[in-house]
């Protein structure tokens, strides 16, 4: 069983009258790479900087390697690395220049290696302005990891990339879950939180909803697996008797099963007949929809 | 103190890689430098344009006197003389610019010739009183004459119009003296100019001292405040907070930047100045100490500014707004004798006057015990403002 490496109980921050979280609690576990999910404003900003120690909480608590946000910053910033929401920095130094500022911050001094790892080397010596969104990325990546810290706050990462840029972020996210990390990650998009993420929370108007592992949300609050037929006659009929509701195409029928064990007794049956059938499995999309009522559009607002 | 470096190191980089930083922090008080120690350091002396209408004329000639009179203005090292017909006229055709003139009235050479042939009579009368006193008697009719006229025309905003009256009455005078018959080198009092320049000073280095302050001054007021509010506003601040950077770091970095840059515009600007304007500066310890002062006080106070205002519009105008006016009315780059009485007081509340009269002392006169209330009030502004810096500069909740 891992340890705990941050643990938040009741955790509440207010600005003015504004309550931006509100008496939250959770934990994440050594190793994981564990989500903070929400469309914009429901305060998983304010969440990761608390624990980051860039804002103090109004009440409740907060522990990062066993030390608490509100009185041991020195400490805990030694011991993490983080990659800030719209991440900049110096723009007329070059990408090596400003990972080498961070490794002398953090007394580390693997610049080359780092650099090498995030595939930074092939642009070390181009100004960070003069990158595009998914060279910049890297770079922030980079800088996070000159930390050697075990855990490390990436907000929003892929906010405003690219496609391909996001998928290279993707699998620079995955590695450093190879490299041992534990990574605490904020996003909008459930694609990502789907294929990155051992566990996630979604956090709504500052209080989180759900949190559990991505195979157990989709369990019980993806709606089930949907099985599609192609053709009519008797596998029309299998779909009928055991979907727990039918939806009709033009001529398709689509039955979806809450149930994994009657679809998969009912998808049996389907390939005896050697029917022509399609499965699709609910995603993230499907368990914010259900629990929320909404969807998290593009740029990160709650439709 | 190793972090503290690092990030000294980086800023200054990110720095010297903006043209436009560079070119405002170093290059443009050079160039203002050039065009003053240029313009006001010129050995000619102004010429100004004075356009005159003689009215005093015979026969369509002009008269032997009134001749004379306009020869004389123009033999004036500082006016340029240009006769019209008809001043009103000629003024028209102008649309801008400091229009002088003169006009000389019709029978200027008959009442100028009457006039003196009284005066003269006076001198006579008045030497003959004298004698009287002395027991001699002698009598002499009355004689009267009107003066000759001539008028003179100036614009109230016309900056230059002292100097042209001054110079059209010390012709007048000059013209009046041979009138009455005297010769040059006719007088009762003799004047012998003597130059002060002891020390070969030269316009420069009055400027020399003032520019080095001013702009380590708006470097400081301006460039900080307006580098620490972007620095904010883009997340590069934010960005660093988050290491183990402390906020002592981040306020030796920015100060060490700042002295740097202020030891290198004096270099730079004390170079130009030998160079081009064979200026007498002479930095020794004490400049370098009173300087890194100025440098850590005005820096402190950029800090400040970048701390308090989020904006970063706002915060560059408020740089703006108190750097400005302190250049100006502080005297750095005019002598504040030349202001008015109260704008005099003004000026000596503003820190910036003694730092560039501290320069000046140290710098220029060698003569640094001069100083010392430079030291003392530059040294208790920057202590207060580092203080105010450290307390205002914020490392959570940015």
């Amino acid at each position: 069983m891992s340890r705990n490496i941050i643990e938040v109980n009741d955790l509440t921050k207010k600005y003015d009258e504004l309550v931006a979280v509100d008496s939250i609690s959770f934990d994440v576990k050594e190793g994981e790479i564990f989500s903070l999910v929400g469309p914009n404003g429901a305060g998983k900003t304010t969440t990761v900087e608390i624990l980051e120690c860039l804002r103090k909480p109004t009440s409740g608590n907060a522990r990062v390697l066993g030390h608490d946000v509100k009185n041991e910053d020195e400490k805990i910033k030694k011991k993490i690395g983080v990659m800030p929401q719209d991440f900049n920095t110096f723009e007329r130094l070059t990408a090596e220049e400003n990972i080498k500022l961070m490794g002398d911050l953090y007394g580390s001094d693997n610049v080359k290696e780092i650099m090498r790892k995030v595939g930074v080397d092939k642009f070390k010596n181009k100004k960070f302005d003069d990158l595009s969104g998914g060279m910049k990325t890297k770079v922030g990546i980079g800088m996070t990891l000159i930390s050697n810290a075990d855990l490390l706050f990436l907000d929003e990462p892929t906010t405003g990339l690219d496609p391909h840029a996001r998928r290279e972020t993707w699998n620079l996210i995955k590695d450093l879950k190879k490299m041992g990390k534990t990574v605490f990650l904020t996003t909008h998009y459930m694609e990502e939180v789907e294929y990155l993420s051992d566990r996630a929370g979604i956090l709504i108007n500052g209080k989180i909803e759900v949190i559990d592992s991505i195979e157990n949300l989709i369990e019980e609050h993806g709606g089930g697996i949907k099985v599609k037929v192609l053709e009519d006659g008797e596998a029309v009929d299998i779909i009928n008797d055991r979907a727990d509701e039918v939806l009709r195409g033009e001529d398709t029928w689509t039955g979806i099963f809450d149930n994994k064990k009657e679809a998969r007794q009912a998808l049996i049956k389907l390939f005896q007949l050697d029917a022509k059938v399609e499965v699709e499995e609910a995603g993230m999309d499907e368990v914010f929809l259900r629990l929320t009522g909404g969807k998290i559009d593009e740029g990160g607002e709650l439709v | 103190m190793k972090r503290a470096f690092s990030l000294f190191l980086s800023l200054t980089k990110n720095w010297l890689r903006s043209k436009s930083g560079v070119f405002f922090s170093i290059l443009f008080p050079i160039m203002l430098l050039l065009i003053f120690s240029t313009v006001f350091g010129g050995q000619e002396a102004a010429e100004y344009t004075l356009h005159v209408q003689n009215d005093d004329l015979v026969d369509g000639n002009e008269t032997e006197l009134s001749e004379e009179f306009i020869e004389a203005l123009d033999s004036s090292e500082s006016l340029n003389v240009k006769e019209v017909d008809n001043i009103t006229e000629d003024r028209q055709d102008r649309s801008f610019g400091s229009y002088r003139a003169l006009r000389i009235e019709e029978g200027f050479h008959e009442q100028a010739k009457n006039k003196s042939i009284e005066l003269r009579m006076k001198v006579i009368q008045n030497t003959t009183q004298y004698m009287d006193e002395q027991g001699e008697e002698i009598n002499l009719d009355d004689f009267t004459a009107e003066s000759a006229e001539i008028v003179l025309m100036l614009s109230e905003d016309d900056q230059a119009g002292p100097m042209v009256k001054g110079t059209v009455y010390g012709v007048i005078n000059s013209f009046n003296s041979r009138m009455l018959g005297l010769e040059e080198g006719d007088t009762t009092v003799d004047i012998t100019e003597e130059s002060h320049k002891e020390r070969g000073l030269h316009p420069v280095d009055y400027y020399l001292p003032g520019f080095i302050a001013a702009f380590i001054m708006s470097n400081g007021i301006i460039g900080v405040t307006s580098n620490i509010s972007e620095y904010k506003r883009n997340g590069v601040l934010k960005r660093l907070t988050a290491t183990p950077l402390k906020k002592r770091d981040w306020i030796l970095a920015n100060v060490g930047q700042q002295t740097v840059l202020a030891f290198g515009l004096t270099a730079v600007m004390i170079l130009v100045a030998v160079l081009i304007f064979d200026a007498q500066a002479y930095p020794g310890p004490y400049a370098i100490g009173l300087i890194f002062m100025g440098a850590v006080a005005f820096c402190s106070v950029g800090i400040v500014l970048g701390g308090l205002i989020k904006d970063v519009e706002a915060a560059s105008g408020a740089g703006n707004a108190i750097a400005f006016p302190m250049m100006f009315l502080s005297g750095a780059f005019i002598p504040i004798e030349t202001m008015p009485d109260y704008l005099q007081t003004v000026a000596r509340f503003l820190p910036l006057y003694y730092f560039h009269q501290g320069l000046r002392e140290i710098m220029i006169l060698q003569n640094p015990s001069e100083a010392l209330l430079a030291y003392l009030i530059i040294g208790i502004f920057a202590m207060i403002f580092i203080v105010l810096a450290i307390k205002t500069t914020r490392w959570k909740d940015i």
